[in-house]
């Protein structure tokens, strides 16, 4: 390296320096981006026009979500697909009348939408952004204010409502400027590992189809309100994402599939995981194809820290979202329960969206603002099996009148409460082959034939409306019957985990003593959104399996057409 | 000019090892292999189709001078045709034909590397999905059929002669840069209009290569290419009427696109004709002549023809259950007259360049591997022909080779590939103006009315195009497009442009009342699709057509204002276009 570039590096650090110096507090000096700046101008001449019309704004937001993605994916050595995207979307918030009530005020069942992820340029062009952002406002504005007359004529007419706190809350503006990351993604050389890892299912020749891709974007958010907060934040992701199905004889649909996290494609695991992946889902599904059917069982079960973890999130996660607790047509399983145990004693449930990585994986759910612009902070939500607090965003409930920053959204959708990065602890923990011999004494006393193992599980769903069922469907993968008489473990198919939340918790016995992390995304009424859960293998005394739907068309008619034959 | 010249040539003249030979080659093991599929007691497939369509799409947008979004697309996208029974009676032509229950695997894409094994595979997965989807309904139709008291007369399917069609050619690279660099500076000429609320100016570069073989020994390989750059604005009434218009110019060929100076010359009239719009008075209801001058003919005749001249058929049923459908306009004319007798209508895709014009709705071979010849539709008035398909209908035998849109229940949709409107006896442009003022000083009209863009292919919004077709509905009318230049013709020859008309009853039988046409032609050429006024971007499937037509002056036309609420103009002022951003120019 020649002397003149060091000499330009030391340069610029004495600069940083100088600046740190002179004012205290070195983030804060930092100028806003370009297109901060541009927002900030925009939503200042619009808010002050607008404060002259009736009925007036007390509050507006603008956030930017820029994207900038690319993936590819590959089957048997071919490449399927290759793509690059860069996108920015608009989302406005308007908030007319006053926090008390304002025209984002819940009434039961109605889903409020105003925001629209309006497509923006994707230069920093003051003319160009400027003119989409005051057409969009004009939009956001006109379906704002028709809202609230209508919910300040059904406020007249409407029974006074449970819950009274106010509409929004008001939070300290946060200033912060910082880039995620430079978006690095060479598509050839990206066609070019996908094809060669896909190449590997060659040696399973019972899967129908297979596959692996590898997507990775950077996300930018760029927020301003008329509070005064700026920001500039975001964070890269990156996954490589294996599959495979097959159908059984009896038209049973199976597949299984892993993902490998990262947070940039420098961060992703190398060729050796992903071809141990590619294994374990190519054998796992072969094996499926032999494995017997199960019928539906009550009985003890070990669910594996992955398995765990979608459990909790389904079941718990979905149920202490805030905004929840004030909507009538809603379940409010938990409502009234701050204070009083929910959960066994020896259990704790931490939400923490500022936890980046655990045990060197990166966490999905992990970001420092959320979607309205509060700092992302951990939430206790139960200690020692004692509800302690909700998942909060600005819109306040009874007794918790702030956000604890987990105000999440997809990009055209208006954000509520969503969870982050759910962990799962205990106080009292065993080993792993504690827990297995746990197991065996329950299915014996139990006077079961069998227990049940869940290693792999593919995501679930939950219902949390008054007007569903309160239950929820998790949907294993890979399941293993128990047997207490030293047999091998039995693969068996076919079965999907049922329940109701409070009589599940009731039943969960010991918590192993190793963490394992399941990256997802969740989709509810905000959208989806890149979420985690963390917990260790679980033993429960009764957990109840279902007969999965199945479809009754056979597999293919025809054997697969000869591979090798022609070059 | 690497082309092969003629059909019969073809095969001897392709090239040796290029890459449709492992597509092709892929095609025609499986297709053989898949003659073996059958489950007893049941029928085995009498056809099989396969056709990809490998494309290679950029498309890109900007706005006031800022680049909007800029993507690059390769996909293959497969579509697999499987028939059991015979032609007389198959899957086909059924409501439920294209329903299936089981499991679909994931072959809606085709993968990018020509790797023969993986194209087999998909083809087989394809293939088995087809064939079992195609004996459910053929299961469910035969039951039907016995069960309803009338009997499936027309065939289901027309035989077509097998065709070697192969062509070279392969995508050519697309400059991003440089084409982005054009539409930021194409779109920074709206900076100069106050009156456009909003503005984007589009390019579209979609370069496919589509491969066709099915089990009767036709092999097809073809580019087709649509090179497109599009600009759309709208602005706003002091009334909160919203306006809008559209210009496109459209190329088979990124070098035959106008020059650059030819597009923002439209660009600037598109925005000095709205901005002229949104100061224009509304217009009036009105009864009378109306004369579309310059390509305002070409643009009706489209709609009106191209629509109506497509040939469907109304599928098979359960019975007592309804569906809509609305045969076209003309279907059940053949032999009457719909046309003044002066008047001819071919449509010849085989045509490549009028006057030096390079025409658009070329193409050497339709979605179904069947040649077009030149088609006489209309003789002295008089409807002679429909746009066919293989999908037999009454009154004809085979298919013109007009399959140029997916459809429903097994068949494909006709539409117009070169549409050639011709009049025998016309008189110069000029002199229709003066015929149009002669009319209404005789009938004592103190003004007619001049059309000189058409919203066609509309440029409105989906819920604007929504409104338009629940209003014509009601009206009891079939939608037709609404008229963007409208001009008031007073007795002295001085013109008003008027806006927010639309017309009323104006089908094919208006066309009856065509009392003259001009000498000259124009050329107008557009991406062609099924949404009502081929709304842009209303369907998935568009395909490339060109009409040249004269201008035309139609008798006892209806136009009425569009009566609506309007929204009220934005509060807040529009931000300024400061000079910082117009002199990124």
């Amino acid at each position: 390296m020649s002397q003149k570039p060091s000499r330009r590096r030391f340069a610029r650090a004495a600069a940083a320096v100088l600046i740190g110096a002179c004012c205290s507090g070195a983030a804060a000096a930092q100028s806003p981006p370009p297109l901060v700046r541009i927002l900030a101008e925009e939503l200042d001449r619009n808010f002050r026009a607008l404060k002259e019309a009736d009925p007036a704004p007390y509050y507006m937001a603008y956030e930017v979500t820029e994207r900038e993605a690319g993936a590819a994916s590959a089957t048997l050595g071919a490449l399927k697909s290759s793509d690059r995207a860069r996108t920015r979307s608009l989302d406005i918030t308007i908030r007319l009348g006053s926090p008390k009530l304002d025209n984002y005020h819940r009434i039961a069942g109605e889903r409020v939408d105003f925001t629209s992820a309006a497509p923006l340029p994707l230069d920093d062009n003051e003319a160009a952004v400027r003119q989409r952002v005051w057409l969009e406002t004009n939009r956001v504005y006109r379906a704002a204010a028709a809202r609230l007359v209508r919910i300040r004529t059904s406020q007249k007419v409407n029974v006074k409502e449970a819950d009274s706190s106010n509409d929004f809350s008001i939070e300290p503006p946060q200033t912060h400027f910082e880039q995620p990351a430079p978006f690095l993604f060479n598509a050839e050389e990206i066609a070019a590992r996908v094809r060669k890892w896909s190449a590997a299912f060659d040696k399973f020749p019972a899967l129908v189809t297979s596959g692996v891709a590898l997507a990775a974007q950077r996300e930018t958010k760029y927020f301003v309100d008329t509070d005064g907060a700026r920001l500039e934040h975001g964070r890269g992701f990156a996954g490589i994402i294996v599959n495979a199905a097959a159908k059984a004889a009896d038209g049973m649909d199976l597949y299984s599939g892993e993902t490998l996290d990262g947070d940039s494609v420098a961060g992703l695991p190398k060729d050796e995981a992903v071809f141990a992946a590619i294994d374990r889902v190519g054998s796992d599904v072969s094996g499926l194809l032999r494995a017997p059917v199960v019928d539906p069982f009550v009985g003890p079960a070990i669910l594996s820290g992955k398995a765990a973890a979608v459990l909790f999130h389904e079941i718990f996660g979905h149920r202490v979202e805030g905004h929840r607790q004030k909507d009538e047509s809603e379940g409010q399983t938990f409502t009234a329960s701050v204070g009083a145990p929910v959960l066994p004693d020896f259990l704790s449930v931490i939400f923490d969206p500022t936890r980046r990585v655990f045990n060197g994986l990166p966490l999905n759910g992990y970001y420092t603002y959320d979607d309205e612009g509060v700092k992302a902070q951990p939430v206790t939500v139960v200690d020692k099996g004692i509800l302690k607090s909700f998942l909060m965003s600005r819109s306040p409930i009874k007794g918790f009148d702030h956000s604890n920053g987990h105000g999440r959204r997809q990009p055209g959708l208006e954000p509520v409460s969503r969870q982050s990065n759910l962990f799962v602890e205990s106080s009292r923990q065993v080993t792993e082959a504690q827990l297995r011999d746990m197991l065996l004494a329950e299915i014996k006393k139990q006077g079961k034939p069998y227990g049940l193992y869940f290693r792999e599980v593919t995501g679930g769903f939950t219902t949390t409306a008054r007007a569903g069922l309160q239950a929820f469907k998790v949907i294993p993968i890979v399941v293993y019957r128990v047997y207490p008489d030293g047999r091998p473990d039995e693969l068996v198919r076919g079965a999907d985990i049922v329940g109701t939340p409070l009589a599940s918790f009731s039943k969960i016995v010991a918590v192993a003593d190793r963490p394992e992390v399941f990256n997802g995304y969740c989709g509810a009424e905000s959208g989806s959104v890149p979420v985690s859960a963390v917990s260790p293998a679980i033993l429960v005394s009764e957990i109840e399996i279902e007969k999965k739907a199945k479809s009754d068309d056979r597999p293919p008619l025809l054997a697969a057409p000869p591979a090798g034959v022609v070059k | 000019m690497m082309r092969c010249v003629a059909l019969l040539l073809a095969a001897a003249c392709a090239a040796p090892a290029q890459s449709g030979d492992v597509i092709l080659r892929a095609m025609r093991d499986e297709m053989e292999r898949s003659r073996a599929l059958r489950i007893v007691s049941l029928e085995a497939p009498y056809f099989i189709e396969y056709q990809l369509e490998d494309a290679e799409n950029f498309n890109a947008s900007a706005s006031l001078g800022a680049l909007v979004n800029s993507n690059r697309v390769r996909l293959r996208v497969p579509r697999i045709v499987v028939r059991v029974g015979d032609y007389q009676l198959d899957n086909t032509n059924y409501v439920g034909t294209d329903y299936y229950g089981g499991t679909r695997w994931d072959t809606s894409q085709f993968p990018l590397d020509d790797s023969y094994n993986v194209l087999r595979r998909y083809l087989w997965l394809g293939t088995d999905t087809a064939f079992k989807a195609a004996l459910e309904a053929y299961s469910r139709k035969r039951a039907i059929l016995g069960n309803v008291n009338a009997a499936q007369e027309l065939p289901d399917f027309w035989k077509a002669p097998p065709v070697e069609v192969i062509r070279n050619g392969s995508p050519k690279p697309v400059d991003e840069a440089q084409w982005t660099g054009r539409l930021r500076r194409l779109s920074s000429i709206f900076l100069d209009y106050p009156a456009v609320t909003s503005s984007a100016v589009e390019f579209q570069a979609g370069q496919s290569i589509q491969y066709i073989a099915n089990s009767e020994g036709t092999r097809v390989r073809v580019p087709e290419n649509v090179f497109e750059v599009r600009a759309r604005a709208t602005a706003l009434a002091p009334d909160g009427m919203m306006l809008h218009d559209a210009v496109a110019f459209d190329a088979p060929d990124a070098d035959r696109l106008p020059a650059g100076a030819g597009i923002e010359r439209g660009i600037r009239e598109l925005a000095a004709n709205l901005s002229a719009l949104a100061a224009a008075p509304a217009g009036d209801s009105y009864t009378g002549p109306v004369l579309f001058e310059g390509t305002a003919g070409a643009q009706i005749l489209a709609e009106l023809l191209g629509r109506n001249l497509a040939a469907s058929r109304r599928p098979v049923l359960p019975p007592g259950r309804t569906l809509p459908f609305a045969p076209g306009e003309l279907e059940g004319r053949v032999g009457s007259r719909i046309l003044p007798e002066w008047m001819d209508v071919v449509d010849d895709p085989l045509q490549t360049e009028w006057r030096g014009h390079a025409l658009f709705g070329h193409y050497e071979v339709d979605m179904e591997g069947v040649v077009p010849k030149p088609l006489t539709l209309v003789e002295k008035g008089v409807l002679k022909n429909l746009l066919l398909t293989r999908q037999p209908v009454n009154g004809f035998s085979a298919s013109n080779g007009h399959a140029r849109l997916p459809g429903a229940f097994g068949a494909r949709t006709a539409a117009i590939g070169n549409l050639f409107v011709s009049a025998s006896e016309s008189v110069p442009a000029a002199a229709l103006k003066a015929k149009l003022i002669e009319l209404c000083r005789r009938r004592n009209k103190p003004y007619g009315m001049l059309v000189r863009k058409m919203d066609f292919p509309s440029s409105a919004t989906i819920a604007e195009a929504r409104g338009l077709l629940a209003a014509s509905q009601s009206a009891g009318g079939r939608p037709v497009s609404s008229p963007v230049l409208v001009y008031r013709v007073y007795q002295d020859g001085r013109e008003e442009l008027v806006r927010g008309l639309r017309f009323r009853g104006l089908d094919t039988r208006s066309l009856k009342d065509i009392l003259a046409a001009s000498t000259e032609q124009y050329a107008f050429d557009f991406l062609d699709n099924t949404a009502p006024f081929a709304l842009t971007g209303g369907a998935a499937f568009v395909s490339e057509a060109s009409v040249v037509a004269p201008a035309i002056l139609i008798d006892d036309l209806e136009m009425d204002r569009a009566e609506q609420a309007f929204e009220k103009p934005p509060l807040v002022p529009p931000p300024p276009r400061d000079a910082k951003a117009a002199a990124v120019r």
